[in-house]
């Protein structure tokens, strides 16, 4: 977590109350790392297990590759994944076919489950920003706060990550973890209230997730209070201590 | 107390009424109509066979032996026996003039009207969110479903129910965008007619592109009227066509 304070405090009562700030702020941070790095550890271990196959990789190796994680991820009491899984690169299981392996709820329910049996499913998902960004950049990424129709139907976060079987290869495809904005609001509105009264979570856009002002919904855009706090919050979001909408 | 003085609660009656919940038969049956619709299954393409899809879709093998039956009796898909054999998607099952004209027989004024103000409602309301809250990239993908005037019926139906689909996941509100795909599925295939129409299309194009133009200008009165007038097209031409049918 960076903190780029811009003010400089004076008097004891602030700086206690600049540690508070510091603390919740940390809180925050401390969940969206470790679903982050959750989710790098997967995508090294997908990679490795995908290699291991040798080229000959099925959708029934990569079903019985990526469920038990999945199962464990969503089945985690108080976890934060609404549904999670892999989506294959065209190129991984055939030329210009994708393959999904993705569940949502305790209850595993397969989504997109027909799309495996479409020639033409890839053309489904490499417009879309939690598959086409990774892919393109090598690089992890999240996705929203957006409505996913794909999926859970709810206002979502998606946090992906690329999926390499050799380090200098091509992406062999991505695996992923939905947060609903309404699971992370719970923790994530207390600590933001000790940081401010109109301290705000956005994302990368300036997008708010999740607000302490009840006049700022999730998926706003939001602007930084002048001279506010900004607190660093996992590889891509920012605590603004205050902040208004637009 | 339970009652009211002037008798039972509108809201508390509906809580008794029967719950008409489509089987998972008709589940099935849905997803893959809508495949079908959406193009990620295409005429003449091999279904997979009953343990598969139930597999795939988490059902058991009865309820997918079902609804292949189901879809097979209503010409969805073809069976082919024998050793070459299996379900396929059968030709000509795309939605049709003849099928939407039946549809719009089976209804009256009232409930064409009614289902265009509700249809109205819903989408304004995520208009008017949307000019708020869209950004560039929103603004992009959303002129993208704007279809060239001289594309076929097929297609500016699709782009028509995309557009608005669009303006919601903009919006993103979880609850609206629900809404809008239920309102969707209940108009069916009548949005088809009007497609036909070069006039209708030529409208229709005229509104998508102010009302992609007011989202992006963030002026959210303008957006709202924007997307009224669109549905409220749809719903007179409707309404003209009905008439001329009596």
């Amino acid at each position: 977590m960076t903190d780029s304070s811009t003010f400089s405090s004076g008097g004891a009562d602030s700086a206690a109350a600049d540690d508070a700030a510091r603390a919740a702020a940390c809180e925050l941070d401390a969940v969206v790392v470790e679903i982050e790095s959750r989710l790098s550890v997967w995508a090294q271990e997908a990679g490795a297990a995908l290699a291991a196959l040798d080229g000959k990789v099925s959708g029934t190796a990569v079903d019985k590759l990526i469920r038990p994680v999945v199962e464990e991820l969503v089945r985690t009491p108080e976890g934060y994944a609404a549904g999670a899984g892999f989506l294959a690169n065209a190129g991984l299981l055939g030329p210009e076919r994708s393959y999904i392996a993705w569940w949502q709820g305790t209850e595993m329910e397969h989504v997109d489950a027909l799309a495996n049996f479409s020639p033409n499913a890839i053309s489904r998902y490499v417009r879309a920003e939690w598959f086409r960004i990774p892919v393109e950049t090598g690089q992890p990424h999240v996705t929203g706060p957006y409505v996913d129709f794909l999926c859970t139907d709810e206002n979502v976060l998606t946090f992906t990550h690329p999926v390499f079987c050799r380090p200098d290869g091509p992406v062999a495809g991505i695996v992923g973890m939905d947060v609903t904005v309404q699971r992370l609001e719970r923790g994530a509105v207390p600590a933001l209230r000790r940081i401010g009264d109109r301290a705000t979570l956005v994302n990368q856009d300036g997008r708010a997730i999740v607000s302490a002002a009840s006049d700022i919904d999730a998926g706003d855009l939001a602007v930084a209070a002048e001279g506010c706090r900004v607190f660093g919050v996992g590889r891509r979001f920012s605590i603004w201590s205050g902040a208004a909408g637009i | 107390m339970l009652l009211s003085p002037q008798g039972a609660s509108r809201s508390l009656a509906a809580v008794f009424t029967p719950i008409k919940s489509r089987g998972l038969v008709d589940e099935v049956c849905g997803r893959i109509e809508q495949a079908v619709e959406t193009g990620l299954l295409t005429s003449g393409q091999r279904l997979p066979n009953e343990t598969e899809l139930a597999s795939a879709l988490g059902v058991s093998a009865v309820t997918a032996r079902e609804a292949l039956s189901q879809l097979r009796s209503s010409g969805i898909i073809r069976t082919v026996r024998g050793r070459s054999g299996g379900s396929f998607i059968a030709d000509n099952v795309l939605p049709s003039r003849e099928r939407a004209l039946e549809q719009l027989d089976e209804l009256t004024r009232l409930q064409i009207s009614d289902l265009g103000l509700h249809y109205q409602a819903i989408a304004s309301v995520c208009a008017s969110l949307a000019a708020r809250r869209s950004d560039a990239a929103d603004v992009d993908t959303l002129r993208s479903f704007i279809p060239a005037t001289d594309a076929d019926p097929l297609s500016w139906r699709l782009a028509l129910s995309e557009f608005l689909l669009e303006v919601a996941a903009i919006a993103r509100s979880a609850r609206l965008a629900r809404e809008l795909i239920r309102l969707q599925a209940d108009l069916g295939t009548l949005t088809l007619l009007p497609c036909a129409d070069a006039g209708y299309r030529n409208a229709s194009a005229r509104i998508l592109e102010q009302t992609a133009g007011s989202i992006e200008a963030h002026q959210p009165a303008e957006a709202e009227t924007g997307v009224k007038s669109l549905i409220s097209t749809t719903t007179s031409w409707l309404l003209a066509e009905h008439a001329r049918r009596i």
